[in-house]
């Protein structure tokens, strides 16, 4: 054969066997292609949820409420907050990494009010949904700005009402655990004292003390109530710290249930068996926690309306800390269920 | 248009890149499959080297073996090792330092965070609390799996040995009392995070490891731990601890011990009262205050003021910050008061104490003797002893101070502080005379190298900037000259162009007309008649052509640059000069240079070409010498064109000291240089012209720059 015509022989074999190649491989190609297409789904949105700390009785029960409704509207969560419940600048640098790696919402429960305010204005100057938990900022909410707040009136009506029940209306009561740098215990502390004043008059407010920020720091002043002070038949103490504060001071002179302490917030739960502690005002962090992821789907649906929604507190007494009620508010199961 | 990539093109590219995705994905997977076995070698493991461990969190510090975490904080981790590690087990002995936490080891940890769980991974230590040996995972949350109360009980400040070990989704954790008691605990998590660090942990309390060890585990490593039980799937307790009923009793014996360890003395003394003790009588005195400084030796403060508190002895290790409660026997001096003997107490931490800011002047009346204060000062001079201490000696007003830090870090960070600079420092002040050397009033002993703030650097006045000044102002100004004499240059060069360029306009009409002229007259001349009254006349009128021309070349040749471009300046002028005595048998002409040759600036060897073209035009037009003599004398810092002539002279004063004289004057001027002329009748003329040169650095410097400069040497001409 002519040396051309045998190279036009080979060329047409090779085309041929690349066009049969081509019509094999073509299929298999685009469905491999479609089924890589189909496994980069995209990831769900991310919503920070930061608690003034956590891992605490009161904290993780908004962790548990925050994640089942998130569980149902599939967003993803990042739980994180200060290792103490004092450190504001901790949580502010929380609030600023969350809005850096770009997350869709923050759910924050500011531990002082006034600093938070700018950190808050700035992730709403960049169209991030915010959802305010436990305290007011003291600017109005919005379609982007939402607050569930524990109806610290509500909480501080209930506290004067055990304390008039368990001492009869009669009798001189301190109060503890007063933080001027939060508006929620602020108004736990007022509502305290104009119900006490109206609805039992014979009880007397002593002695009123600022809080300190850490238990032993608030078993100090206990106990310097409990020496120097003068003679009180029941506590108020306004804040986890201060409530396990008191309770210490109490153990450690022996007037534990003598002394009748009404605190706020969830935190020991064995003296409430004892009666070392008399009754606890317990915020409903679980449906604070659900309440707040729901209003975070709605605003990031387009959907969010100026919302400013209020859970009544509980009181957790020796008579219904196992009831169904109370375990539901300290469920603290946030993972999902096998 | 048609693409150049065909569908098969195409495919082909797909093919192999999947090829190769496929190729990665497999190698990976092998890494990974390979690595999941654990780690190749323990070896590498040490808590010394602690570049190889991460902080979340904690205050941790290594010391003879042990890694300690003074920190109460919830949740302070130290991370290490690789994140593909899988099967394999971490133990060390572990320490609980406070009465009411936990303290263990992490094990497959990703994602770690500061933050009470924030981390993926899988938790077991011991928890004095409760008295348990716990398991649980953390997803930025915890799920405690297991808590198993250990045999005899958990004690603080008891050293416990810890295994925790992770074989597939099996994690078997076993803590070991000092008396051999072994508590063991193992649980399934059928969701289990496949891989991950390791690290150390600690909750609500410090707490101290050592001898930690990594290995590979494997199953038979598995059933060594759990007997062969097959481990129970975990499940996570949804309650917090203390909800289930009748758990007081549980519990209230570590609240007894939480509210014991926090204790105070109500009865404490403030501190500005020591001073009021009898200094006779002993007395053991009961103080609260906050830490200011733990080195070289521990200074508490309360609001009426500060003490040091000597010989020491504290029950954890003590931070800035801590508020303690010591007592101990209290010692008078006399401008302060100490505790010696001391039992130090921690109450609780995160106390920050503001400084107080004071004069030198203030501080030097001893009246906030072991009190945390700002002062500011002049940093006048620093000596670093060889046991890592740095002394700061500043002035502030009429006071001088010491200011001493301790520790080679804090020293290296401070070792760059320039004298002269004003200083803002925090420190605790005191007057003991170990530190004031009784050469100062106080010393200010500083915690760390921030505590020392730079409020001002050194005056700027300093010997180092005045000089670098000169020299900036010394090249401004060279700068400066160098374009001057750049633009003079160009400005010369424009000028000799321009009478380049007249010249060659005057040889091309004035000089050709001339001629034209000339040869005209002379035509005329040839056809007059001799005899003819006309002749006389034509011969003057021709002769004069023949002047107006050699007056119409001589100016060419004096305006035409070239001569002193292509040769020297004193060649020039010899060629000019024979070119006008040219015919002139009877004029002899001497040339002679005399000095070290060296280039001239363009603008003087100029202006010195023109003096001597006019003197020399004069001295052959109206002298009438036999000899004329041109010399250039090289000076010390000028250049001296002499002229000299042995014809007819003149009188300085007669009219012929015209305007030729006038102009020479004036281009001497120009150049800054002076022209004498010594002349009288019948005495010859001899004219000199004086020009200063610039010094010679400015020459180098002007060479360098490559300036064109004119050497006077025959021949030879820089550009």
């Amino acid at each position: 054969m002519h040396t051309g015509m045998r190279s036009l022989a080979w060329g047409a074999a090779l085309r041929h066997w690349t066009r049969r190649a081509e019509n094999r491989l073509t299929l298999p190609f685009f469905l491999l292609a479609l089924l890589a297409g189909a496994g980069c789904k995209r990831d769900p949105p991310v919503i920070a949820v930061i608690p003034r700390t956590c891992g605490t009785a009161l904290w993780e029960p908004e962790h548990a409420g925050a994640a089942a409704v998130a569980r149902q509207r599939g967003f993803e969560i990042y739980w994180n907050a200060p290792m103490r419940d004092d450190d504001t600048q901790a949580q502010i640098a929380l609030i600023e990494k969350s809005l850096q790696r770009g997350y869709a919402g923050i759910i924050v429960s500011p531990i002082e009010t006034l600093p938070m305010r700018t950190p808050i204005q700035s992730i709403l100057a960049r169209g991030v949904p915010v959802v305010v938990v436990g305290t007011e900022l003291g600017f109005p909410p919005g379609p982007k700005l939402s607050y569930v707040l524990s109806d610290e009136r509500a909480a501080g009506e209930m506290a004067a009402r055990r304390i008039g029940s368990v001492l009869s209306g009669k009798g001189s009561i301190a109060i503890l655990g007063i933080n001027p740098q939060l508006t929620s215990n602020l108004d736990r502390e007022r509502s305290l004292e104009v119900t006490l004043a109206r609805e039992f008059p014979g009880i007397q407010v002593a002695v009123r003390q600022f809080g300190l920020s850490s238990v032993p720091q608030e078993q100090e002043a206990a106990e310097e109530l409990l020496v120097k002070g003068p003679k009180v038949d029941a506590i108020a103490a306004l804040s986890l710290a201060s409530t396990r504060g008191v309770y210490y001071a109490l153990v450690e002179f022996g007037k534990a249930g003598v002394i009748k302490l009404v605190g706020f917030d969830q935190d020991l739960l064995p003296p409430v068996r004892t009666g070392g502690i008399d009754s606890v005002v317990m915020q409903n962090t679980y449906q604070m926690g659900s309440l707040a992821m729901d209003l975070m789907d709605r605003a990031l649906h387009g959907k969010g309306t100026a919302t400013v929604l209020e859970v009544p507190p509980v009181l957790m007494t020796r008579e219904n800390v196992d009831s169904a009620q109370i375990r539901q508010i300290l469920n603290m199961a946030w993972w999902p269920p096998r | 248009m048609k693409s150049i990539f065909t569908r098969r093109h195409l495919i082909f590219a797909g093919a192999a890149v999947a090829a190769i995705a496929l190729l990665a994905v497999c190698g990976v997977f092998v890494f990974r499959s390979i690595a999941r076995r654990g780690p190749f070698s323990a070896q590498g493991i040490s808590l010394a080297r602690q570049d190889d461990w991460q902080a979340f969190g904690g205050t941790w510090q290594y010391i003879d073996g042990v890694m300690q975490n003074n920190s109460d904080e919830r949740g302070a981790k130290l991370m290490s090792g690789p994140t593909h590690w899988a099967n394999y087990s971490i133990e060390a002995d572990v320490l609980l330092l406070g009465q009411y936490g936990d303290a263990g080891l992490i094990i497959r940890a990703t994602d770690e965070e500061e933050g009470v769980d924030a981390y993926h991974g899988y938790m077991a230590g011991l928890r004095d609390l409760d008295n348990t040996l716990i398991l649980g995972r953390a997803d930025y949350g915890w799920r405690e799996y297991a808590a198993k109360p250990v045999t005899p009980r958990v004690y603080a400040q008891q050293w416990y040995h810890v295994k925790f070990l992770a074989y597939g989704c099996d994690f078997a954790v076993s803590a070991t009392a000092p008396g051999g008691e072994t508590t063991s605990v193992a649980v399934e998590d059928p969701d289990c995070l496949s891989a991950g660090r390791f690290g150390l942990k600690s909750y609500n309390t410090g707490a101290e490891w050592r001898n930690v060890e990594i290995r590979p585990a494997n199953r038979q490593d598995l059933v060594a731990m759990t007997a062969a039980n097959r481990p129970p799937i975990a499940t996570p307790d949804a309650l917090p601890m203390g909800a289930a009923p009748g758990s007081y009793d549980h519990y209230f014996e570590p609240i007894q011990r939480d509210l014991l360890a926090h204790r105070a003395d109500v009865n404490s003394q403030p501190i500005s009262s020591l001073r009021l003790l009898s200094p006779d009588v002993p007395a053991s005195v009961t103080i609260h205050g906050v830490v200011t400084l733990t080195s070289p030796v521990l200074f508490v403060q309360d609001p009426t003021g500060g003490l040091a508190i000597t010989d020491s002895h504290a029950h954890a290790p003590l931070q800035i910050g801590d508020e303690v409660e010591a007592k101990g026997d209290a010692e008078l001096h006399d401008f302060s008061s100490r505790l010696r003997n001391a039992d130090v107490r921690l109450l609780w931490s995160h106390t920050p104490v503001l400084p107080v800011a004071v004069t030198a002047a203030q501080a030097a009346t001893g009246a906030f003797d072991a009190e945390y204060v700002q002062i500011e000062g002049r940093l006048e001079h620093k000596d670093e002893t060889p046991a890592h201490t740095l002394v700061l000696t500043l002035d502030d007003a009429s006071q001088s101070f010491l200011a001493i830090v301790s520790g080679a870090a804090q020293v290296e960070r401070l070792r760059a502080l320039k004298e002269k600079s004003r200083l803002r420092l925090r420190g605790v002040c005191v007057v003991d005379s170990r530190y004031t050397r009784d050469l100062t009033a106080f010393a200010l002993l500083l915690p760390s190298f921030n505590d020392v703030d730079v409020v001002e650097g050194p005056p700027w006045w300093s010997t180092g900037h005045i000089v670098a000044m000169t020299i900036g102002v010394l090249l401004l100004a060279l700068t400066g000259l160098s374009c001057y004499i750049l633009i003079e240059r160009w400005r010369m060069q424009a000028v000799l162009e321009e009478r380049g360029r007249l010249a060659h306009e005057m040889h091309d009409t004035l000089a050709q007309s001339f001629a034209g002229l000339g040869f005209q007259l002379e035509a005329i001349r040839d056809e007059a008649n001799e005899g003819s009254n006309i002749v006389p006349q034509l011969e003057l009128a021709r002769d004069m052509v023949r002047s107006s021309h050699e007056e119409a070349r001589r100016s060419i040749a004096m305006l035409r640059p070239q001569a002193l471009e292509s040769v020297g300046l004193l060649q020039a002028l010899e060629n000019f000069t024979r070119h006008m005595v040219n015919g002139t048998s009877s004029i002899a002409v001497r040339v002679s240079s005399e000095g070290s040759e060296r280039a001239i600036p363009l603008r003087i060897s100029d202006t010195l070409m023109r003096i001597g073209q006019e003197a020399v035009a004069n001295a052959v037009r109206h002298a009438r010498p036999s000899h004329l003599d041109i010399a250039l004398n090289y000076l010390h810092s000028a250049v001296e064109l002499v002229v000299e002539d042995d014809g007819c002279g003149f009188s300085l004063t007669s009219e012929l000291a015209g305007f030729g004289i006038s102009g020479m004057h004036k281009r001497a001027d120009s150049i800054g240089a002076t022209l004498t002329i010594r002349t009288a009748p019948d005495k010859g003329t001899a004219l000199c012209v004086h020009a200063p040169t610039p010094p010679s650095f400015l020459r180098l410097f002007w060479q360098r720059l490559h300036i064109p400069w004119r050497k006077s040497s025959h021949g030879s001409a820089h550009r």
